[in-house]
C-alpha cells in the first residue's frame, strides 16, 4: 500500500505502526463561554488501529468526540479526515465522509425497529430523493431491497437474534440495543468507527466479547476503531494506543504499558476518586466525560 | 474568520437592533423633512410606551411561564381578554359609569383591579392544572394543542359572553383627556393610568421574585427542575404559581386596556397575545426586565405602524419582526444563552 | 388461511385503499348531483387533501406547523389570479388565455388551463414552504409553531389587505370582496364544469385525494420517510447517521404545502371565490385538529379524522344540530359554538387519547410511553448543524 502522507499531518505526529494517519487533531480547543472543556488537544489516529481515550469524569472525552463527529465546532483547531479537512463541517457531511458513531447513552430511534435503525444508518449509501420514492421507479425498489438486505446482514454480523430484527428498539434488550447502535453505525460503510463507552452496562464477559468484536471489525471490515472507555480490562486488552484526557487536557498518550505506569495518569484518576462526581446534565450532549 | 462569517457575526448581534431602528428612524427623517420636527414621532413614542406597558405586563406572563417549565401558553392572551371581560363587566355591577364621582371611581376601580386581577390569575391557574400538567411528560406538541384548545374555547366564552363584534366601553377616566403638554407631546390619562398602574406592578412583580422564598423557588426551578426538587421544592406549587402570577400581570392588562382603548372584543386576546408573545421573545424569553423591554419595544413599533402605515398593516408588520428575531437573535435582545432558545 | 386473507395481510393498506377508492366512487349516486351532501363531500375531499399535507408537516417530520393556512392561500390565489377577470388589463383589456377554450377565450382577465394552474400552484406553495420553512430550521417545537403561526397571519393579513396593495396599478388580492367569479375546472376532453353539477367536482377532489394518498404512502415507506422518522425521534442522532438536517425538513415543508395548494387551487374554482375571509388563523387549526382527531402521522387516521371533522362543521353543526341549544332552553344556535367545541374537542384529544382515532404506531409509543422525542424540559443544547 502507497505511503499517503497527509500534507496537514504536523512533524511530531507518530504514525503508529508506518500506517498513514486517518484522523488527525491539530490544538483542538472548545470552550462554552468562560468554560474550556477540551484545551489545547493535539491527536492522532493512524488507519486500522485501535485508539482508546481514556480520562476521569468531566474530562472533555464526549465533548472531544462531538468535535470530531461535527456535533460540536472546536473554538480553535483543526481536524483532518482522510486528508481533508472536516473542522465545523456538517455531521451529515462528516458520516457521508466515512465517520460514524455510537453514543453513551444509547440513542436508537426508539419507535422504529431494530432493522430500519439500520437503514437508517445506510441513509448516506442511498440515492433515492423525493421525486424517486414518488415514483418508485425499479431502481429505486431494487436499492430498498439491497438496503434492507445490507441491514439484515449487519445485524447478523453484530449477534442478533433474526426475531429481533423487526422488533420496536425500545423493546430490546439493553445489550441488543448496543448491538444495534453498532450495527447502525457500521452500516454507512465507515472508514473509522467511534464508540462512545460501549461496554458500560455490561458484565465483564460481554465485555470481553465486545473487545473481541472489536478486532474482528477492524480486520474484517478494515476500520480504524477510536473508543472513549471506562473499563480499564477493554481499554489495555484492545488499545494498540491510548491518550489520556483529564479537565481537557492531553496529559499522556501512548501504548497502553506506558499510560498505566505513567504517574500522571494515576494521580489524575486518584485524585478524582475523592471528588464527588460532575452530575450528569439532562443533556447527554453536555456530558463532559 | 472570513467575510461572510464576520458579516453573521455583525448581524447577529446588531442586525434586530438596526431593524427595530428601521421604523423610527425613517419616519423621523420623513418628519424634519414635512414638519420640521419630530413632534409627530415623539408622540407616536409616547402612545406606543403607553401601549407597550399593557403590552409588557401580558409580556411578563408568557416570560415567567416560559422560564419554569419551557412551554409557550397559548391561552395566555386569551386570559388578558378575560381579565378586559370581567372588569368591564364588574363596571356594569359596580354601578360605575361616567357619571361616578372620582372617589367611588378610585375604589371601584381600585375593586374592579383586584377582581380582575384574582380572575385572570385563577383561570391561568386553572388551565396549568387541566390543560399542561397531565401532559409534562408528553411531546412537546401536546401541551401545545391543549393550550390551542382552551384559546379556542375562551374566545368563545367571550364571544357569548359580550357578542362577536367589538364593544364600546364607558370611558370612565376619559383617558383621552389631556394632563399636561410636554414639549408638544400631548400626555394624557390614558398615559398616567398605563405608565402609573404598570410601573409599580412590574417593580412589585420584581421585587418579589427576587426577595421572597417563593420567589427564589421559581427562579431555582427555572434554572434547574430536577435540583430545586432534590432541594426540597415543591415544583409543582412553584409551577402554579408561577402560572398565578402571570395570569394576575394579564387581568390587570386587561382592565388598564379597557379603560386606555374603550373598546374590547373576545378576539383581542389572540392578537395580543400574539404581540406580547413577540415582546417577550424580543426582550429575551425567560427574562422578566427584557419582557418589559421588548413590551415597550414593540408598542413603539406598534403605534408608529398604526398611526404611519395603517392599523391594518401592524399586525403583520409585528410577525414580521417576531421572524426577524427568531432568525437573527433567538435569544432577545438581553435575553441569556444558558437554556437556549433556539 | 384464504388467498384473499393472506394477500390482505400483506398489503392491508392496497385493499383498504381499494375499498375506499369503492366508497367514493359510489357515494355520488346516492344523491342528487346538486344535493347539499355531495356539496359537503367535495369539500370535505379538498380537505383530506389538506389534512394530509399538514400530516407530512407536523405527523411524518414532526414540525409543528401552525400556519397551513398560507399554503392555502397561495394556492386559492394562485387560481384567482390565473383564472379569473381579476388582471382586468391583461392583454391590453383582451385578456391572456393560455390553452382555454370556449367561453372563456373572449373573457378578459388571466385564464390558464386548470391543469396548468395546478402546476403554477404546486411551484409557488412549495417554494413557499421552504421559505416559510427556512426561519424554523435551527428552531425547537413551540418556536416552529410561533414562526410558522406567524407567516401564516402574514399571510392572512396581505390576503385582507391586499386590496390596498398595487403593482403597476393592479391589486394584489380583492381583500375581503374577493375575486369573484372563479373560473370552472376544465379538462381535456370534457366539457367545462357547472355549479349546479357537482359529480365531476367530486370525482375530481377524489382523483387528487387518491394521488395524494399515493404520494404519501409511497414517502412513509421510502428512504425520505425514514429519515422523517428518524430526525422527528433524535435529530442529533439522525444528523449523525448522515441525515441532512436542513434539506430533509425543507422537502417536508415544501411538499406538505404543495398538496395544500393544489387542494387551494381546487376550492377556489369550487367555491367561486378567492377571499380573504377564508384565510384566518382558525382554519389553520381547523386542519390540524383533523390529524389530531385521526391520528398523527396516521394516513387513514388522518382521512378519517378529515372527513368526521368537515361532516360535523359543514353539516352536523349548522344543519342538523343548529337548534340543539334551543332545546334545552339557550338561545342561541350551535354555529356559534363552533369555536368552542373545537377547542374542547383538541382539549379532551390530547388528555385522553393523544394517539388520535386510528393510531400510528410509533406516535401511539411516543405519547404514551415517553419515549421518542423529549418533551417537557428537555433542550438540545448542541445546535446539530445541516
Amino acid at each position: 500500500m502507497t505511503d499517503v502522507a497527509t500534507p496537514e499531518s504536523s512533524p511530531g505526529a507518530t504514525a503508529g505502526e508506518g500506517e498513514p494517519l486517518l484522523l488527525q487533531g491539530d490544538s483542538i480547543t472548545k470552550s462554552f463561554g468562560g468554560l474550556v472543556a477540551v484545551d489545547d488537544v493535539s491527536f492522532s489516529i493512524p488507519r486500522r488501529s485501535i485508539v482508546s481515550i481514556i480520562g476521569p469524569n468531566g474530562a472533555g472525552k464526549t465533548t472531544f468526540f462531538n468535535m470530531l463527529t461535527g456535533l460540536y465546532r472546536p473554538t480553535q483547531g483543526r481536524i483532518t479526515f482522510d486528508g481533508r479537512n472536516i473542522t465545523g463541517r456538517r455531521p451529515d457531511k462528516i458520516t457521508a465522509g466515512g465517520m460514524a458513531r455510537t453514543f453513551q447513552n444509547i440513542r436508537l430511534f426508539a419507535t422504529m425497529s431494530a432493522l430500519e435503525n439500520v437503514m437508517v444508518g445506510q441513509h448516506t449509501r442511498m440515492k433515492a430523493g423525493l421525486f424517486g420514492s414518488i415514483f418508485r421507479a425499479p431502481w429505486v425498489k431494487h436499492e430498498e431491497e439491497r438496503v434492507r438486505d445490507v441491514g439484515r446482514e449487519m445485524l447478523a454480523y453484530v449477534g442478533l437474534a433474526d426475531d429481533q430484527f423487526e422488533q420496536m428498539a425500545v423493546n430490546l434488550s439493553y445489550g441488543d440495543q448496543r448491538r444495534v447502535e453498532i450495527a447502525r453505525a457500521l452500516a454507512s460503510g465507515p472508514k473509522l468507527l467511534l464508540l462512545d463507552e460501549p461496554t458500560a452496562g455490561m458484565n465483564p464477559q460481554e465485555s470481553a466479547r465486545l473487545t473481541e468484536f472489536m478486532h474482528k471489525m477492524r480486520d474484517e471490515k478494515d476500520l480504524t476503531i477510536l473508543l472513549i472507555e471506562h473499563d480499564m480490562q477493554v481499554v489495555m486488552g484492545v488499545s494498540e494506543r491510548i491518550t489520556v484526557l483529564d479537565h481537557g487536557q492531553k496529559i499522556a498518550e501512548g501504548k497502553p504499558d506506558e499510560v498505566r505506569a505513567n504517574p500522571r495518569v494515576i494521580e489524575a484518576y486518584l485524585g478524582k476518586q475523592g471528588d464527588k462526581e460532575a452530575p450528569d446534565g439532562d443533556d447527554p450532549e453536555r456530558e463532559e466525560s | 474568520m472570513g467575510a461572510v462569517d464576520a458579516l453573521k457575526k455583525f448581524l447577529k448581534a446588531y442586525g434586530l437592533i438596526a431593524a427595530l431602528l428601521v421604523l423610527p428612524v425613517a419616519y423621523g427623517i420623513q418628519d424634519l423633512n414635512n414638519q420640521g420636527n419630530l413632534e409627530r414621532l415623539a408622540e407616536n413614542l409616547k402612545d406606543g410606551i403607553s401601549n407597550g406597558a399593557i403590552w409588557a405586563l401580558v409580556a411578563l406572563g408568557y416570560t415567567l411561564v416560559y422560564g419554569i417549565i419551557e412551554l409557550i401558553n397559548f391561552a395566555h392572551g386569551d386570559v388578558f381578554m378575560i381579565g378586559s371581560f370581567v372588569s368591564v363587566s364588574l363596571w356594569g355591577t359596580l354601578g360605575l359609569t361616567l357619571a361616578t364621582g372620582p372617589f367611588g371611581l378610585a375604589i371601584g376601580l381600585l375593586v374592579t383591579l383586584l377582581i380582575a386581577m384574582v380572575a385572570s390569575g385563577t383561570l391561568n391557574v386553572m388551565i396549568e392544572r387541566v390543560a399542561y400538567r397531565p401532559l409534562r411528560d408528553a411531546p412537546r406538541l401536546a401541551p401545545l394543542i391543549t393550550a390551542v384548545g382552551f384559546s379556542f374555547i375562551l374566545q368563545n366564552v367571550g364571544i357569548l359572553w359580550l357578542g362577536g363584534s367589538p364593544e364600546g366601553v364607558p370611558d370612565l377616566i376619559h383617558s383621552q383627556q389631556q394632563v399636561v403638554d410636554v414639549a408638544g407631546v400631548s400626555i394624557t390619562r390614558g398615559d398616567i393610568l398605563a405608565i402609573g398602574v404598570t410601573a409599580p406592578l412590574v417593580l412589585l412583580l420584581t421585587t418579589f421574585i427576587s426577595r421572597s422564598r417563593i420567589g427564589k423557588a421559581m427562579r431555582a426551578t427555572a434554572q434547574d427542575p430536577e435540583a430545586a426538587r432534590l432541594m426540597g421544592i415543591n415544583v409543582d406549587t412553584t409551577i402554579s404559581f408561577t402560572f398565578l402570577m402571570g395570569g394576575v400581570m394579564a387581568g390587570a392588562a386587561g382592565l388598564i386596556y379597557a379603560l386606555y382603548q374603550t373598546t374590547v372584543w373576545f378576539f383581542q386576546g389572540f392578537t395580543a397575545g400574539l404581540i406580547a408573545f413577540t415582546a417577550a421573545v424580543m426582550g429575551g424569553i425567560g427574562n422578566l426586565k427584557g419582557a418589559v423591554l421588548g413590551g415597550l419595544i414593540i408598542g413603539c413599533i406598534q403605534q408608529i405602524s398604526d398611526n404611519r402605515i395603517g392599523g391594518e398593516w401592524t399586525p403583520a408588520i409585528v410577525f414580521a419582526y417576531l421572524v426577524v428575531i427568531m432568525v437573527f437573535r433567538p435569544q432577545g435582545l438581553i435575553g441569556e444563552e444558558t437554556r437556549e432558545a433556539g | 388461511m384464504s388467498v384473499v386473507a393472506e394477500r390482505f395481510n400483506r398489503h392491508p393498506n392496497l385493499f383498504i385503499a381499494l375499498g375506499f377508492i369503492a366508497l367514493g366512487l359510489m357515494f355520488p349516486f346516492f344523491f342528487d348531483s346538486g344535493a347539499g351532501q355531495m356539496q359537503t363531500a367535495v369539500q370535505a375531499l379538498a380537505y383530506v387533501a389538506m389534512a394530509l399535507g399538514l400530516n407530512l408537516i407536523v405527523g411524518f417530520a414532526g414540525l409543528l406547523d401552525l400556519g397551513y393556512v398560507a399554503f392555502y392561500a397561495l394556492g386559492a390565489y394562485t387560481m384567482g389570479w390565473l383564472g379569473s377577470g381579476f388582471f382586468s388589463e391583461a392583454g391590453g383589456g383582451d385578456g391572456l388565455h393560455i390553452l382555454v377554450s370556449g367561453q372563456i377565450t373572449a373573457l378578459p382577465g388571466v385564464h390558464v388551463n386548470f391543469l396548468l394552474v395546478i402546476v403554477a400552484a404546486v411551484i409557488v406553495t412549495t417554494i413557499a414552504g421552504m421559505l416559510i420553512g427556512l426561519p424554523t430550521l435551527r428552531l425547537r417545537g413551540d418556536y416552529i409553531a410561533i414562526v410558522t403561526l406567524a407567516f401564516g397571519e402574514i399571510v392572512g393579513r396581505i390576503a385582507i389587505n391586499g386590496d390596498e396593495i398595487t403593482v403597476n396599478g393592479t391589486p394584489l388580492t380583492a381583500g375581503r370582496q374577493g375575486i369573484t367569479p372563479v373560473d370552472k375546472i376544465k379538462l381535456p376532453g370534457l366539457d367545462q364544469f357547472q355549479a349546479l353539477d357537482l359529480r365531476p367536482w367530486y370525482f375530481v377532489a377524489l382523483a387528487i385525494v387518491v394521488v395524494v394518498l399515493i404520494v404519501n404512502f409511497r414517502l412513509r415507506d421510502s428512504r425520505l420517510g425514514r429519515a422523517w422518522v428518524a430526525m422527528r425521534e433524535d435529530e442529533v442522532a439522525a444528523a449523525s447517521m448522515g441525515v441532512p438536517l436542513v434539506k430533509t425538513k425543507l422537502l417536508a415543508y415544501g411538499t406538505g404545502a404543495a398538496f395544500g395548494g393544489v387542494s387551494g387551487a381546487f376550492l377556489a374554482s369550487f367555491l367561486n371565490t378567492v377571499n380573504a375571509d377564508q384565510f384566518q388563523f382558525s382554519f389553520s387549526i381547523f386542519i390540524l385538529a383533523m390529524i389530531i382527531l385521526g391520528g398523527l402521522a396516521s394516513i387513514w387516521g388522518t382521512v378519517v379524522g378529515a372527513i368526521a371533522l368537515s361532516i360535523i362543521n359543514f353539516y352536523l353543526i349548522p344543519e342538523v344540530f343548529k337548534n340543539a341549544p334551543q332545546k334545552i332552553g339557550l338561545n342561541f344556535d350551535l354555529t356559534e359554538l363552533s369555536f368552542g367545541i373545537f377547542g374542547f374537542l383538541l382539549v379532551i384529544m390530547m388528555v385522553l387519547r393523544p394517539e388520535g382515532l386510528i393510531p400510528e404506531r410509533r406516535r401511539k409509543i411516543e405519547l404514551h410511553e415517553g419515549v421518542g422525542p423529549t418533551s417537557g424540559v428537555g433542550k438540545t443544547v448542541v445546535e446539530a448543524k445541516g
